[in-house]
């Protein structure tokens, strides 16, 4: 089943007075448990691609497409809901709420979902903290954990409220190799697991390496779009 | 909700420094207008008290056509029957006391020296019913009937350097115009200090037969001063009285302490507009604190804010945030604010402060007030004001900062290097 469907977008900024084309009839879909990359250049419209999905942005042209729904047209404040709802977001720098724990941050997302069971909630925060290797550091703050582990949390954020679609922009730029691979792995695993679709871009070999399928762009446009068969 | 407060709640420890100065420009700002409130009520409560218990009483019964020529202490609006007047008015329960009363202008002399003041003849034995001057008494003693002896107010006591057991001379004038006066030479019996200093720097109290003789006015009287029990009955027994003297052949007018004070009224008046602009500019420093802080937070929150979005939060719920944190600072610094505001007009309130520090002399030249002491009255309903006021000026001045927050486009917000 189509996780989402981009079909022919283009965006362009406008800066100042000059008109920038980021996309140009971008055109592609998403698969359910898909581990994708979108691989590129600075500059190439990866992040822009990455917003787009995540109803954080809309095309100039064209129409995307979240489980068969149309959402190009939906207003703001349901962008909002959707976002709430379906979609995890992981960031390079990692942007978890400073005055949060631990399970303070990961349990948030459930209760701007709405889920009001605390009990419930804390238990499913619990779990998913545990299964990123963070069951010693619940009631750490950001600032009393390092980067690696401020991304697992962040990552665990993200799937805690079993989202359709987590999206992961440049997830690892900020960590040195060795922590960079152990949440690509750790990705890898949850999206094994839950079957969680994960779409991240990087212009990083090496997390590359970990996608299963990689979608490169150059100058707005789909270069090449590659299946990537692993054991 | 509850993890919306609790992220604002937590936000407002986030940058110590900025919530505390932010936090003591509302409670200093709020508590010194509370103080100031304090203060203003004070004086204007005690002001009034000093000036029923040594000028006005609560209402004088003074003939038709005095009122409007008092400042010029005229002697010809006299009530010829106060005694029948008094008659008439004997079984009112309001009433605590009436007393018959001549003023006249007068300048007291020692030696070489004179100084002008106001002649105030009283009914020794009834004056303590209806005035507090023999509480004032702070050397020698009060009035005897028919005696011939004089009180003199502490400041003009001092400046013409007499004592009790003094001789003077009391110029009484019939008409300071003509400069037609009589003269009485009286011992000073005692000197009085109220609390309301134009009192003690400009009047002296003789008994009332003296002055009658000497003014020829045989029984006649220039005024009759009532006290009556109970403040807030006035315009009752106001209008009872006016009744009772509606029979009368002659006609009367009854003033009220506040028409007699009306000039002190309308300083008052003045001040309150002049001292409006205090909480005025208290609650514009409060705001600007509360404007810059949030402003800051959100400055410095951008990328926050925009993963807040990301994440599906409402611009609603956004607005919140910052919203709870306005308000959360407001109540903390209210709340001080009610602690400062209550300790200084609890002080005011029990002590005072007395001008005297500067030397009774300047104390007496600069004090335009009837108040030796400046009392403050303090009220629930000054500090429940003010921690109110506090609070909605800070929710108001967060909405601002709150929309710019809700205004910044996630993407940019989550590009943001802060």
């Amino acid at each position: 089943m189509s996780i989402a469907k981009l079909e022919n977008i283009h965006k362009v900024y406008h800066i100042g007075k000059i008109d920038f084309p980021a996309l140009r009839g971008i055109s592609f879909s998403i698969e359910e448990g898909e581990f994708l990359s979108i691989a590129g250049p600075s500059g190439s419209g990866k992040t822009t691609i990455l917003n787009l999905l995540g109803c954080l942005d809309k095309p100039s042209q064209g129409k995307i497409f979240l489980e068969e729904k149309d959402i190009t047209a939906l207003p703001t404040s349901k962008l909002a809901d959707v976002r709430r709802k379906n979609i995890g977001f992981v960031f390079q720098t990692f942007n978890l709420i400073p005055v949060l724990t631990a399970m303070e941050n990961v349990e948030f997302p459930l209760i701007l979902e709405g889920q009001h069971d605390p009990k419930e909630r804390r238990q499913v925060t619990e779990d998913i903290l545990t299964e990123v290797g963070l069951k010693d550091f619940l009631h750490r703050r950001p600032n009393e954990m390092s980067g690696g582990q401020q991304q697992r949390v962040a990552v665990a954020r993200a799937l805690v409220k079993k989202p359709k679609l987590v999206l992961a922009d440049e997830p690892t730029a900020n960590l040195d190799s060795v922590t960079g691979e152990e949440i690509l792995q750790l990705m890898l695993e949850l999206n094994q697991k839950t079957s969680t679709t994960f779409v991240f871009s990087t212009h990083d070999k090496m997390v590359m390496d970990f996608a299963r399928r990689i979608i490169r762009l150059r100058d707005g446009k789909i270069e090449s779009d590659q299946k990537v068969n692993k054991k | 909700m509850k993890m919306l407060f609790k992220l604002a709640f937590r936000n407002v420890f986030r940058y110590r420094r900025r919530t505390i100065i932010t936090f003591s420009a509302i409670s200093y700002g709020l508590g010194l207008m509370a103080v100031g409130i304090s203060l203003y009520n004070g004086v204007d409560t005690h002001a009034m008290d000093n000036i029923i218990n040594s000028q006005t009483a609560h209402l004088k019964i003074l003939a038709a056509g005095y009122f409007e020529k008092k400042d010029e202490v005229p002697l010809e609006f006299t009530i010829d029957e106060p005694q029948e007047i008094k008659s008439l008015l004997k079984n009112n329960r309001d009433i605590q006391g009436i007393e018959s009363r001549v003023l006249f202008q007068a300048s007291i002399i020692s030696g070489m020296d004179e100084l002008p003041c106001m002649g105030v003849a009283i009914e020794p034995e009834i004056d303590p019913l209806v005035f507090k001057i023999k509480d004032s008494i702070i050397d020698g003693r009060f009035l005897e009937p028919s005696e011939s002896k004089i009180i003199l107010g502490s400041g003009l006591a001092r400046d013409l350097g007499l004592k009790v057991g003094d001789d003077c001379t009391l110029r009484i004038f019939f008409s300071i115009e003509d400069f037609i006066w009589n003269a009485l030479d009286l011992e000073i019996a005692g000197i009085a200090k109220t609390e309301n200093p134009m009192v003690n720097r400009g009047t002296v109290f003789i008994p009332l037969s003296l002055a009658q003789e000497a003014l020829s006015l045989e029984n006649s009287v220039t005024e009759l001063a009532v006290r009556i029990e109970d403040r807030r009955r006035l315009l009752e027994v106001r209008e009872s009285i006016e009744g009772r003297l509606a029979s009368l052949s002659k006609d009367y007018e009854v003033v009220s302490f506040e028409e007699y004070a009306s000039d002190f009224k309308e300083l008052m008046r003045m001040r309150s507009r002049m001292q409006a602009l205090i909480p005025l500019m208290m609650i514009l420093i409060a705001t600007l604190g509360i404007v810059n802080t949030m402003l800051m937070a959100v400055m410095e929150r951008t990328r926050e804010i925009g993963m807040l979005a990301a994440m599906g939060m409402r611009k609603m719920e956004v607005m919140l945030v910052f919203i709870f944190e306005g308000a959360l600072i407001g109540i903390f610094g209210s709340f001080a604010a009610c602690v400062i505001g209550g300790l200084g007009g609890w002080w005011l309130e029990a002590k005072g402060f007395s001008l005297a520090f500067l030397g009774e002399e300047i104390a007496e030249m600069v004090s335009f007030l009837p108040m030796e002491v400046y009392k403050g009255d303090l009220t629930a309903g000054t500090l429940i004001f003010t921690f109110i006021l506090g609070t909605v000026i800070s929710i108001l001045a967060s909405l601002y900062p709150a929309y710019k927050a809700v205004k910044l486009d996630p993407i940019q917000a989550l590009r943001h290097v802060g």
